[in-house]
């Protein structure tokens, strides 16, 4: 009763291990080794999803069959001890009412023996029933304390007992614990087994159904491939088709509007062509019409102009206002015109220094040329002479030949240099003159006094022909040989004399020298100059004359007679006079222009160059050839000639070796000798 | 918001500062002629500027995420003054959070037990309690946690008329909306000698005039609780050492009275388990008096205890006028004539499901009766009759109910000397039988291929309990 309070969860004895042990490997022998080889055979036959769970049940129910059996155990131990206790304790109660009813027997019997002592008389009976009931007393008491004896050792066997499954108790506990534990452990092994046994089988599965997802994916994207591509194809087939209907369609369109287009244009020009004509018919009406008008104006214009002209002429006569401002305005042309000769004199000075320069430099360019020449050909010669050793002739010199050409042409520069020159000062002195004329009148009436003496005799002819020398003409001359040689040439004109005849006669002259010297071509300018050469031209033909009159005598007389016009020159010469100084002038004016522009030529040209080439290939190739292979030989001879040098320096040292050596030997030899 | 800004405008203006004072002394040092000031004041003055001030501009720690937000400081200040301003209700869940972290697990219980929800709180105060806390044995709530075991701790450390039962009744508001279960494992018994130290926590019965009562009294508390569930006693006394006395390990009649009374005022009660309290037939019959017509037990246990026959019969008149679902009276010393009472009461009931006699002397008569009973009951699904001294009528009588009726589930007749012919009934039972998914069988001196059979019998009825179940929950 009381074990049970302690502790009844596990208060169970064991009765033997023998039971227990069985009991284990009863199950042990049935669960796992059958069931296990069962399984085993099964999960070859059968699918592992059906097996891991059976296989965690059936692990889960021999685990805890293993756990329980241990309470089980103990609970029959429990029962079996209670059953025994229950068997002890009949028998002690038994046992301990027979020994009431022996005591109770023998204690009546004492009772009655007390009961029979009263009766006893005699101390010696009295002490023998004394010794009787002490006698029987003795023995209840031992028969008590064995008993008392008895159930105490009992308790001592119990309380042994009891100690001893206290401990057991506390193994089995023990052994539970390590059991449950083994349990958990096996459990969550199998557990983790099984997760792991799935998810393997999940994995491979999902990877299966991946891969046969894929592969059908892929065959469909394949097969939809294909039928969009044949579907591509066949799309651009029909678009190509239709591109071409598409093209042939438009160029039937444009074939049939251009068509329409050249008829309807066809048709537009012939529309503008009658159009046109219809314009132009209306246009000739029209200028008709405005004919028409016209000779009517004109009828009545050249009325008009004649009224006009009587009118200006009844004018003409009180105009003295524009005479001044035509004053003014010639003075600011002849300054200006003063300005372009300034101008054209310093151009000519230019160029003439340009033309000395180049000349000095030619000059100098072809010294330095020729005496280059001349060294080459020394060289030449030395080479031919000592190299060679051949005599050398000299090659046929270009130089003579061009030089004597250049002299010539420069011969035959020189005139037209001369002329420019010449040129350059009459133009020097027209410049004079006309600064004197522009002086003031006293010149003008001095040089017409210096004419007017002149006029006398030969004194005067000289002075004019200082004058001429001079170039100095005075205004009078000029006007003069330019009213003779109106007269002369006059027929050369085709003027209106009838419209000279109604000016002044110093206008009648200058209209005539206008004309006539536009018509020869000859400016203003140059108006002086031919009055000179004419004046010269005179002069020469009466140094002819006078050559002549020197040998006749009468043609100076002549001469002299002449009218003062005839002075200046014999009409008759004029004709032939102008025609020579024409052709000067144009000469003159050909090369004023083209002087610089000649030298430059002239140089430019290819006998020059053919010149400057003979020059620079004074020594032909040949000859260079020659020469190249000269040097080569030359500088390998160099070359020896400098090992001989380097030679000569060792064969120097070695001589020298040798002296010394000999000196040696030779002092070496007087002490010995000595 | 001033005053968040301000500390972050304070430091920044500090180490601008700083910087500047930096640059102005670092100069005034270069420039100063040592000559004229004597080394050491010439560069204390700076260098101690330095010190103080480079704490915060040269702290390479620094971040603006150091610097707390003002709700964060609010809320610290809140937790650090929630005893004199509990402020909880008003705040946001996350708030709430933050409040739970920080909340000191000293504060006082009056102030905590209704404001703070179960929550991060409880858990902390658990764990600074105990080592082990396995929240899922409690329902997962923290807080039922604390206070069950509480006033556990309270009852269990109760010594009559030393520890003033006020100290328990205080705790009862704050914790009786929490408390559903109470599991104590130990009573201490009245202090023999009052005038004696305290740790003396043993008690004797001879001085009868000495204690008013011999263990906690329930009567002032279970009334209260109105939210108790489950209630486990065990009337002894842990680690008594030397001082062991039988008394310890009792319930007094008193006690059983006041108890018996506390549990019928006790409404919600819906398991009562007290075992191994050397409850006999009086007490049992007392208690189950009190039982009677109580309208929420449904589990009772008596496990390990003294009830005979009379208790016993007790019971059975317990189970005809109550909802007794589970009964449990293993261990105990019920012979044939409480058997047969169970019995009788059995084939009337209709709300039984288990019942345990495992370990008593209920014999064959006894098992013949309960095997009648299950011919006539049509609930009861678990049977437990290990241990009982029945032989082959008693298995003959039970393979009938089994072979008739697919009630029971699981049956164990272990440790019971069955013998051949009730393992030849049994089998035959169990080749008809297919509800049965735990038949235990062992040391019943039974045929070992009867055993294989019935067990495969049982396996096979289990996997197709499993289908079933597994089939239910589908179509659910």
């Amino acid at each position: 009763m009381e074990e049970v309070d302690m502790d009844p969860e596990k208060a169970s004895e064991p009765e033997n291990v023998e039971v227990k042990s069985r009991v284990f490997t009863l199950e042990d022998d049935k669960d796992p080794g059958v069931e296990l080889s069962g399984e085993m055979s099964e999960k070859r036959l059968q699918e592992r999803e059906k097996i891991s769970p059976r296989r965690i049940t059936n692990l889960q129910r021999h685990l805890t069959t293993l756990v329980t059996n241990i309470q089980t155990a103990a609970d029959a131990r429990e029962s079996m001890r209670r059953k025994e206790l229950e068997e002890a304790r009949k028998m002690r109660l038994e046992l301990l009412e027979n020994d009431m009813k022996s005591s109770q027997e023998k204690f009546e019997e004492i009772t009655r023996g007390w009961s029979l002592t009263k009766e006893k008389v005699s101390a010696q009976e009295l002490q023998e029933a004394l010794n009787n009931q002490q006698l029987l007393l003795t023995s209840l008491l031992e028969d008590k304390k064995k008993v008392i004896d008895e159930l105490q050792q009992e308790l001592k066997l119990g309380d042994d007992h009891f100690v001893k499954d206290l401990k057991k108790q506390a193994e089995e506990r023990d052994l539970m614990l390590e059991r449950m534990e083994d349990q958990i452990k096996t459990l969550t092994k199998a557990y983790r087994e099984e997760l792991a046994q799935t998810q393997s089988v999940n994995q491979r599965e999902t990877k299966d159904l991946l891969t046969n997802d894929t592969s059908d994916w892929e065959q469909r994207m394949k097969k939809l491939w294909d039928t969009e591509q044949a579907r591509l194809a066949q799309r651009r087939k029909t678009v190509e088709e239709y591109e071409a209907k598409i093209h042939s369609l438009i160029f039937e369109t444009m074939d049939k509007q251009t068509a329409t287009k050249i008829e309807q244009n066809a048709k537009l020009q012939v529309l503008e062509r009658e159009h046109q004509k219809t314009l132009a018919s209306i246009i000739v009406v029209r200028l008709n019409q405005i004919k028409e008008k016209h000779e009517l104006e004109v009828l009545t214009s050249s009325r008009v102009d004649s009224l006009q002209t009587e009118k200006k002429n009844a004018v003409a006569k009180p105009n003295n206002q524009p005479r001044k401002t035509s004053q003014s305005l010639s003075k600011d042309y002849k300054q200006s015109v003063q300005q372009y000769e300034r101008l054209q004199k310093k151009l000519k000075q230019i160029v003439v220094a340009d033309a000395r320069t180049f000349e000095e430099m030619w000059a100098t360019v072809e010294a330095e040329v020729r005496q280059l020449a001349e060294r080459a050909l020394e060289i030449d010669s030395l080479i031919c002479r000592q190299h060679f050793g051949v005599a050398w002739e000299r090659p046929p010199m270009p130089l003579a030949a061009s030089s004597s050409s250049f002299h010539t042409e420069r011969q035959t520069h020189r005139p037209a240099r001369r002329a420019v020159s010449q040129l350059y000062h009459t133009e020097q002195s027209l410049q004079r003159s006309s600064q004197r004329t522009t002086m003031g009148v006293d010149a003008e009436t001095e040089s017409a006094d210096v004419d007017h003496a002149s006029m006398g005799g030969t004194a005067t002819q000289s002075e004019g022909d200082a004058e001429l020398e001079d170039g100095t003409l005075t205004l009078e001359t000029v006007t003069k040989v330019m009213e003779l040689l109106w007269e002369e040439v006059g027929f050369l004109m085709e003027d209106d004399p009838t419209l000279l005849a109604s000016l002044e006669k110093e206008e009648q002259t200058a209209i005539k020298l206008g004309s006539l010297l536009f018509s020869f071509g000859i400016e203003e300018e140059d108006l002086p100059k031919l009055a000179h050469f004419l004046l010269k031209y005179r002069q020469q033909q009466s140094e002819q004359t006078e050559r002549v009159c020197d040998e006749t005598g009468e043609s100076s007389d002549q001469a002299a007679a002449f009218d003062p016009t005839s002075d200046l020159i014999h009409p008759n010469h004029v004709l032939p006079a102008l025609k020579s100084f024409l052709n000067q002038y144009m000469k003159s004016r050909q090369n004023s222009c083209q002087s610089s522009v000649v030298h430059t030529e002239g140089r430019g040209s290819s006998e020059d160059k053919a010149y400057w080439e003979s020059l620079g290939n004074v020594i032909p190739d040949s000859k260079v050839q020659l020469w190249e292979e000269a040097e080569k030989t030359l500088t390998q001879y160099i070359v020896i000639l400098t090992d001989i040098c380097a030679l000569d320096t060792e064969t120097d040292s070695l001589r020298q070796q040798n002296a010394e050596l000999r000196m040696l030997l030779q002092q070496s030899l007087n002490p010995q000798v000595s | 918001m001033q005053s968040v800004a301000s500390p972050w405008k304070r430091m920044q203006y500090r180490a601008a500062h700083h910087r500047r004072t930096v640059e102005v002394i670092c100069p005034t040092i270069a420039t100063m002629p040592k000559s004229y000031y004597p080394p050491e004041s010439n560069l204390k003055a700076p260098d101690g500027m330095r010190k103080t001030r480079t704490i915060i501009a040269e702290d390479p720690h620094w971040t603006l995420a150091l610097v707390p937000r003002l709700s964060n400081l609010c809320l610290q200040s809140i937790a650090s003054n929630f005893e004199e301003n509990p402020i909880f209700e008003q705040l946001t869940p996350s708030q709430r959070r933050f409040i739970q972290e920080r909340l000191s697990p000293s504060l006082p219980l009056h102030i905590t037990a209704n404001l703070i929800s179960d929550g991060i709180y409880w858990k902390r105060c658990c764990e600074l309690r105990w080592d082990l806390c396995d929240v899922s044995l409690y329902g997962h709530s923290w807080k039922r946690m604390f206070f069950e075991r509480c006033l556990e701790n309270m009852i269990e450390l109760f010594i009559p008329d030393v520890t003033e039962p006020k100290t328990i009744l205080d705790m009862v508001p704050h914790c009786r909306n929490y408390v559903k279960r109470l599991d104590i494992c130990q009573l201490l018994t009245p202090v023999k000698e009052p005038q004696r130290a305290e740790e003396e926590e043993l008690a004797s019965e001879h001085e009868y005039e000495g204690p008013s009562v011999d263990h906690f009294d329930f009567g002032i508390l279970l009334d209260k609780l109105t939210s108790l569930e489950e209630l486990h006693l065990v009337y002894r006394v842990k680690h008594c050492g030397m001082n062991f006395e039988w008394k310890m390990f009792e319930m007094t009649d008193r006690d059983c009275e006041s108890l018996a009374k506390a549990l019928m005022s006790c409404k919600t009660l819906k398991l009562l388990r007290l075992h191994q309290s050397h409850i006999e037939d009086n007490k049992c019959r007392l208690l189950v008096k009190h039982l009677l017509d109580h309208p929420s037990l449904k589990v009772l246990d008596f496990s390990h205890n003294l009830i005979g026959d009379r208790g016993a019969r007790g019971i059975g008149k317990l189970l005809s006028r109550g909802n007794l679902e589970v009964l449990n009276l293993c261990d105990n010393v019920i012979r044939d004539h409480g058997a047969k009472a169970i019995a009788h009461a059995l084939s009337k009931n209709s709300t039984l499901l288990s019942l345990n006699l495992r370990l008593n002397r209920v014999r064959d008569e006894g098992g013949q009766a309960i095997g009648e009973a299950l011919l006539k009951n049509n609930t009861l699904c678990h049977l437990h009759l290990g241990g009982n001294e029945v032989t082959a009528p008693t298995a003959v009588a039970l393979s009938e109910a089994l072979a008739q009726k697919n009630i029971l589930k699981s049956i164990n007749l272990s440790c019971n000397n069955l013998g051949e012919a009730g393992g030849k009934a049994l089998q035959g039972a169990m080749s008809l039988n297919t509800s049965v998914t735990e038949c235990d069988l062992r040391l019943t001196e039974v045929d070992e291929q009867i055993v294989a059979f019935i067990n495969q019998v049982v396996w096979t009825n289990e996997s197709l309990e499993e289908e079933r179940r597994a089939r239910e929950k589908t179509d659910k």
